[in-house]
């Protein structure tokens, strides 16, 4: 009769093998706090900002549709969205934004300002080797 | 008998015409005035309006609306590069796109002060105001010259949005 560890070897390789492949696939997943708000002035980009910043608490919901940005290998959200600003902020238009006008003709002069914001939003990201998946919790 | 009717009758005739004597002096307005007839050019609009009013769309659950504006943006005059400038314009017209979506869809807040002084109007200001949640509006084409850049967009309004 075989011995319980009999099989022991066989099952830590295949142990190993199998949390090499997932490691090498997902590094890590975190969650990120994004917030996004830029302002119009008379018809000219005036100011823009973008914030990201880990969460230091687990954020509530669920994954919605994921946005896949191209990564080299780093673990740094600020570069990688960096290095695929458009794509990104093309995404958050798509989330939604608050809208915010405020226009002001004075004798006949007039003068405007539209502020569009993204309210912090909670991401899901996970680390892959060539691939970043972002997606917003709702 | 017969005269006295007669008589009646024209009592209460010239009463009536002394009582529209009286009201067009009240009013202050004599009788050749009364006859005049003012032409609008405005006023031959109205029936127009009216009847954009009427075919304006409804949102209702059978059918969806689609709302289409196009923004516009021009770049800042300190741009580096071309394609700086272009950028910038771009989200310039986004903004402005998504401003225009949010006043058809929601409508704009107008408040108005004059200030007026010895008879002249010192200050006339016009405010208005938008607030609003913008969500899936899409770009549909974007153009860029001379400076200046626009932006179609388009958004597309179901009655399940709104039936909370």
């Amino acid at each position: 009769m075989r011995s319980r560890d009999g099989n022991l070897n066989f099952s830590l390789s295949i142990c190993t093998v199998i949390s090499l492949l997932f490691s090498s696939q997902t590094l890590k997943a975190d969650e990120y706090l994004i917030s996004y708000r830029y302002v119009v002035k008379d018809a000219t980009l005036y100011n823009e900002t973008l914030q990201i910043a880990k969460a230091m608490q687990k954020c509530v919901g669920e994954p919605q549709t994921e946005l896949i940005l191209e990564n080299d290998g780093a673990n740094d959200l600020k570069k990688i969205i960096a290095e695929n600003s458009d794509e990104f902020i093309d995404a958050i238009h798509k989330l939604g934004l608050h809208v915010e006008h405020n226009e002001r003709t004075e004798n006949l002069q007039n003068s405007s300002t539209t502020i569009l914001t993204l309210q912090t939003t909670c991401f899901k990201v996970d680390f892959n080797d060539n691939s970043v998946r972002i997606a917003p919790l709702k | 008998m017969q005269y006295s009717l007669l008589l009646a009758a024209l009592l209460s005739a010239s009463s009536l015409m002394a009582d529209d004597i009286v009201q067009a002096e009240n009013t202050g307005l004599s009788e050749p005035t009364k006859n005049i007839t003012v032409v609008c050019p405005e006023c031959t609009k109205v029936a127009p309006m009216q009847e954009q009013a009427d075919s304006e769309q409804v949102l209702s659950a059978e059918k969806d609306i689609l709302i289409n504006v196009t923004g516009q943006g021009v770049a800042p005059m300190d741009t580096s590069s071309p394609a700086q400038a272009y950028a910038l314009a771009k989200r310039a017209a986004v903004a402005d796109a998504y401003r225009l979506i949010a006043e058809k869809v929601k409508g704009v807040r107008i408040d108005g002060q004059d200030l007026i002084k010895n008879m002249m109007v010192k200050r006339s200001t016009v405010r208005t105001s938008v607030n609003a949640m913008v969500r899936n509006a899409n770009v549909v084409e974007t153009t860029f010259k001379e400076g200046l850049c626009e932006v179609e967009m388009e958004i597309l309004i179901s009655h399940s949005q709104f039936a909370q």
